[in-house]
């Protein structure tokens, strides 16, 4: 018997792999937890993809989704209900970067101790978001119904002023039929051939892998030959610099400068650079980027090194660059829920991609001097011309930054199919940057 | 009828009467309300299961050459010089597993010779072969050259220990416990009463009436048959409601049916306790139970009804019977074994062989889940009999093996382990359906649910069975899944706690198989709805709906019941009789219910009901009241003896 009953003890294993099993779980319920709650199918909260309890405001307090009787309205205005649809969200919670789906658990107060619950006739919670109604609706007059992005952000706290994307609807009043990928928010959920945008990342490059680069002079023609290919340049700038090359833009400057360093330097720049891959949105990851290292001595590397080939770049990503040179190299962590609680006393992540001298030099880079059509901005940005083939007409993108004092801001423009980066996207960032500084 | 009428008007008022507002509230605060007494719950029975003294039963002794006297503790006791001996003797001529003494229900000895070197001598009659000889109080046995003096128990030694053990319910009144549960369980009908359709909220309240009913009546039976433990009835009572509060939330409709398959149970339970009373019905019927297990999963396989892969299924008059949650009791109740067998090889190859049988039907079924729980409790039993760590090592390759062979063979089983750890990369496919709804049902609940009637995730397939766990935590709270699931796991704790005073090996094997088995089977029910583990498909023993798997878990609980040996505590284990008065003639006593009764006292245990030994004698009838100034025995006992214990 004893020995039976000695035996009998084995069975105590089982029930301590049974707790250490439950101890795991309980570990990722609470890590989880948010997450899985969080899942459009979680009908507690969702009605119908619907959430149905929360407000949402924008910066300065202006409603941008509410619920009366048990109802989801939106903003009053109708151009800010369509400027921050995709910040926002719609009722049927298709537009996966809207507030009312990504902070849905915000929204309902969830926490692992009541969970999702919330009595009924409850209001929910409000949360403000850091998009600014105003500026989001000068944006979305600006594209002027066009497909495209503007993003406008502060490059010192992170803060998203705005979101907005092309096409969009009124949520309020939803149209029978949706365009194509109306429910994309082009800015994160996007990546786009980036044209000429892209010179400031070989020019990062080239100011720390090549020696001298601001002695360095280079010879246009209208374009070089690599390996019996002819890479071509719009222009024919003769002699010229870097800082002459990227005012004007020039094929010969940047291609060349992609040969020199390789496929894999360009590489490693375009991650560090957050470039190529994924960058975060209020914790949420960006479309890929892509950049892949052309052969040695290639055409395909040149093209590469200014920004055709298969390299591809997301708006938000390239805001988070731009914000980066600004801020002396620091990368700030992009969000549009305004940061509550006591880590809001945190200063928000940053990291370090560009060092302070490599910044400083990239911004004498890409400062612009001729300010006529940017009247009162300080203004230091990139054009581009994104050929993409296929006899449509090329992505037009603005990006950079402004120092204006009191408004850190850093912004990205594309306009998809749009044309000239400087004849279509640099007036769209004009107007909204006058309306941002309050001109 | 016309008061739960009454009632029932009274709370259709109470809440058609305020908006929605109040009810609202009422949900809100119950919400609390259930964790805190279920926690009461299961603290209080918990606690009083593992905080009685642990008192051996002394049911004979060895009286040494030179004076020393052994005691044997159990029914079954081994005799010899190795150091886990019962009687541990460290005479050289004695062998490490001399002999085995063994007492049959009726109070009969027999010495077996195990594996000796010398042999065993019976007043000085040498045993052959594996047979035992009857020996009586005052035999000599001789082991070794050494002779032993053998002192059985006789009645009034036995009734006299049973008087001067402690008996459980000292520290928690059971029907303190009993009524928190009601309160449980009249809080949960509220709460549902008022999330569910109008339609079904009479069937509600009187599903709920009945289990409560039905609660307190066991409870009183129990009384009855003069026993006081009540913990395991009531742990059981408790996942059973939660189980009730499921099938009212998923299937409303289905509610009557699922407290018909409660009262089932429960029958089954007092019927197999009865059963498991007597160890010499249970070495009749080993053979015939045996058969049984594969018979039934034969019948099944060709009679069944496939459905969603597995062919599980028996289609009865509209009702769908699971044959293999009876097989499971079958199977254990074969491979547990007396003292006496566990020597004999050829039982364990009769014992491996039959679970050869059994698997290889499951996996003809493609029942795969089913397989690993039998096979838990095969491991279990085989090392309970044989010790041999090497055979189970070798056992789990070869189970490794078999089941390698059966992934690569069954598409669908595969598709389940592909999708394992990864379910949310298979949100909207057959791969993580289920797994990833489940978690976000769980993580929706909190700590404290949504309310029961409340949740979404019932909706979803198999929700109220193989993902039962989430649904609980969704409706209920992460609290009250947890203390379901600790309250699997006490079951377990329980059978090896009291293993060490049980009277056979058998009620140990059997009843540490059966708790084994039932974590093993919660743990793939929670683990695997989570993602953690395969999703396999099984049902939460109690909680899941579905009637067979509620009746299997009850008839599980027999076995517990008959491996606890505090005295009066399970009516599986029988207790001593009184010995007869020299006056003869029965006593007429009142029992605490004032119903007259022929018989014993309340610690005399004289079973109205099953105890057939015992005539009542011709005589005078003599009418006692409590503590009768007569019996000078009943004064000195203090109250608690009487009350089962003192309320705190």
């Amino acid at each position: 018997m004893k020995k039976v009953q000695k035996r009998s003890l084995s069975v105590m294993l089982l029930v301590i792999v049974a707790l250490l099993g439950m101890g795991f779980y309980i570990v990722r319920y609470v890590v989880h937890g948010a997450q899985w709650a969080a899942a459009p199918f979680n009908r507690t909260i969702f009605d119908g993809g619907m959430l149905n309890v929360g407000t949402v405001v924008d910066r300065n307090g202006v409603t941008l989704a509410d619920v009366v009787d048990g109802r989801r309205v939106f903003a009053d205005n109708a151009d800010v209900r369509r400027a921050t649809l995709h910040a926002v969200g719609d009722r049927e919670g298709r537009v996966g970067t809207g507030a009312l789906t990504v902070f849905a658990s915000e929204l309902t107060g969830f926490n692992l101790i009541t969970g999702s619950y919330h009595r009924g006739g409850d209001p929910g919670r409000r949360i403000e978001l850091t998009i600014d109604a105003r500026i989001s609706a000068e944006a979305m007059r600006a594209l002027g119904g066009r497909r495209g992005v503007v993003m406008v952000a502060n490059y010192e706290t992170g803060e998203i002023l705005a979101m907005v994307s092309g096409p969009t609807f009124d949520p309020s009043n939803p149209p029978d039929t949706f365009e194509d990928g109306v429910f994309v928010n082009r800015g994160i959920q996007s990546a786009f051939v980036p044209g000429s945008v892209f010179k400031v990342i070989t020019a990062a490059a080239a100011i720390e892998q090549v020696p001298n680069v601001f002695d360095r002079a280079w010879y246009c023609n209208g374009g070089f030959d690599v390996s019996g290919l002819r890479v071509t340049c719009p222009g024919n700038h003769g002699s010229l610099g870097i800082i002459r090359g990227m005012q004007v833009s020039c094929n010969v400057v940047f291609g060349e400068l992609a040969l020199e360093m390789g496929g894999n330097t360009m590489l490693q720049y375009t991650e560090r650079l957050g470039i190529a891959g994924r960058t975060a949105v209020s914790g949420m990851q960006t479309a890929s980027g892509n950049f892949d290292a052309a052969p040695r001595n290639s055409a395909d590397l040149a093209w590469s090194g200014i920004g055709q080939f298969t390299n591809t770049v997301c708006p938000a990503s390239l805001l988070r660059l731009m914000g980066a040179i600004a801020n002396d190299g620091n990368a700030i962590d992009l969000h549009y829920m305004q940061r509550t609680g006591p880590v809001s006393l945190l200063p928000p992540r940053t990291e370090r991609i560009l060092s302070r001298s490599t910044a400083q030099q990239l911004s004498e880079v890409i400062e612009i001097q001729n300010r006529q059509n940017f009247p009162g901005l300080q203004i230091y940005a990139k054009t581009g011309t994104a050929q993409v083939g296929g006899g449509h007409d090329p992505h037009a993108w603005f990006a950079g930054y402004i120092t204006n004092p009191g408004h850190p801001l850093a912004f990205v423009v594309v306009v998809e199919n749009g044309g000239g980066g400087a004849a279509v996207a640099a007036p769209i960032a004009n107007q909204v940057l006058q309306a941002a500084i309050g001109r | 009828m016309d008061i739960i009428r009454d009632i029932l008007y009274r709370i259709n008022e109470f809440t058609a009467g305020l908006d929605g507002g109040l009810s609202s509230y009422a949900t809100m605060m119950i919400r609390f309300i259930l964790p805190v007494l279920a926690i009461i719950i299961l603290v209080r029975c918990s606690h009083s299961l593992f905080r009685e003294r642990s008192e051996s039963e002394l049911w004979g002794q060895l009286k040494f050459p030179n004076g020393t006297i052994l005691d044997m503790f159990s029914w079954e006791n081994i005799i010899g010089r190795a150091k886990s001996s019962d009687v541990f003797s460290d005479y050289p001529t004695i062998s490490r597993n001399h002999a085995a003494l063994i007492r049959d229900d009726k109070a009969n000895w027999k010495v077996y010779d195990i594996e000796s070197k010398t042999g065993v001598i019976v007043n000085g009659k040498k045993i052959e072969g594996d047979i035992g000889v009857p020996v009586n109080s005052g035999d000599t046995i001789e082991l070794g050259g050494i002779p032993l003096t053998f002192i059985a128990a006789d009645n009034t030694d036995e009734y006299e220990q049973a008087v001067s053990r402690t008996k459980p319910g000292r520290y928690y009144k059971q029907r303190v416990t009993i009524a928190y549960l009601t309160l449980f369980q009249m809080f949960l009908a509220l709460q549902l009463y008022i999330a569910l359709d109008e339609q079904f909220s009479s069937a509600v309240i009187y599903s709920f009436l009945a289990l409560i009913i039905l609660t307190w009546s066991c409870y009183i039976i129990t009384r009855i048959l003069k026993r006081v433990a009540f913990e395991i009835e009531t742990i059981g009572f408790f996942l059973t409601t939660i189980g009730l509060s499921v099938t009212a939330s998923s299937v409303p409709s289905d509610i009557m049916t699922q407290i018909m398959f409660i009262v089932l149970g429960v029958i089954g339970f007092f019927t197999i306790g009865w059963f498991l009373r007597d160890l010499d019905r249970i070495k009749k019927f080993r053979r015939p139970i045996a058969i049984i297990g594969p018979l039934l999963l034969a019948i099944t396989l060709v009679l069944g009804t496939n459905r969603f892969g597995a062919t599980r299924w028996i289609v009865i008059g509209g009702i769908s019977v699971q044959p293999v949650e009876f097989v499971k009791i079958a199977i254990i109740f074969a491979g547990a074994a007396t003292l006496e067998r566990l020597f004999k090889r050829r039982n364990i190859f009769a014992f491996v062989g039959l679970m050869g049988v059994c698997l290889g039907l499951l996996a003809l079924m493609v029942d795969f889940g089913s397989a690993m729980i039998f096979f838990v409790a095969y491991l279990v039993i085989a090392f309970l009999r044989s010790g041999d760590f090497t055979t189970i090592v070798l056992s789990v390759a070869g189970a490794g093996f078999a089941g390698f062979i059966a992934l690569t063979s069954r598409p669908h089983i595969i598709g389940r382990f592909a999708s394992w750890g990864r379910a949310w990369e298979y949100v909207d496919t057959a791969g993580g359906f289920q797994q990833t709804r489940a978690m976000t049902a769980a993580a929706s609940g909190g700590l404290f649910g949504v309310g029961a009637g409340n949740g979404w995730f019932q909706n979803i397939f198999a929700a109220d069975s193989d993902l039962v766990f989430a649904m609980v935590s969704e409706e209920l709270g992460l609290i009250v899944a947890m203390i379901a699931v600790i309250a699997i796991l006490i079951y377990a704790v329980y059978t090896v706690r009291y293993a060490d005073e049980a009277r056979s090996s058998f009620y140990v094997i059997a009843a540490c198989a059966m708790s084994a088995m039932m974590v093993f089977q919660m743990m793939l029910n929670v683990l695997g709805s989570m993602d953690i583990l395969p999703f396999t498909g099984v049902t939460f023993p109690f909680v899941s709906r579905g009637g067979t798997s509620l009746v299997a878990s009850w008839g599980m609980l027999a076995f517990f019941k008959a491996a606890d040996t505090r005295q009066n505590a399970s009516f599986v284990v029988k207790a001593p009789k009184r010995p007869k008065f020299s006056g003869g003639g029965s006593i007429i006593y009142k029992n605490e219910y004032d119903e007259e009764y022929i018989g014993e006292n309340d610690e005399g245990n004289y079973d109205l009901s099953w105890d057939d030994n015992q005539e009542p004698q011709s005589g005078v009838n003599q009418t006692y009241e409590w503590g009768d100034p007569d019996e000078k025995f009943w004064e000195n006992l203090d109250d608690s003896f009487w009350e089962g214990g003192n309320d705190r």
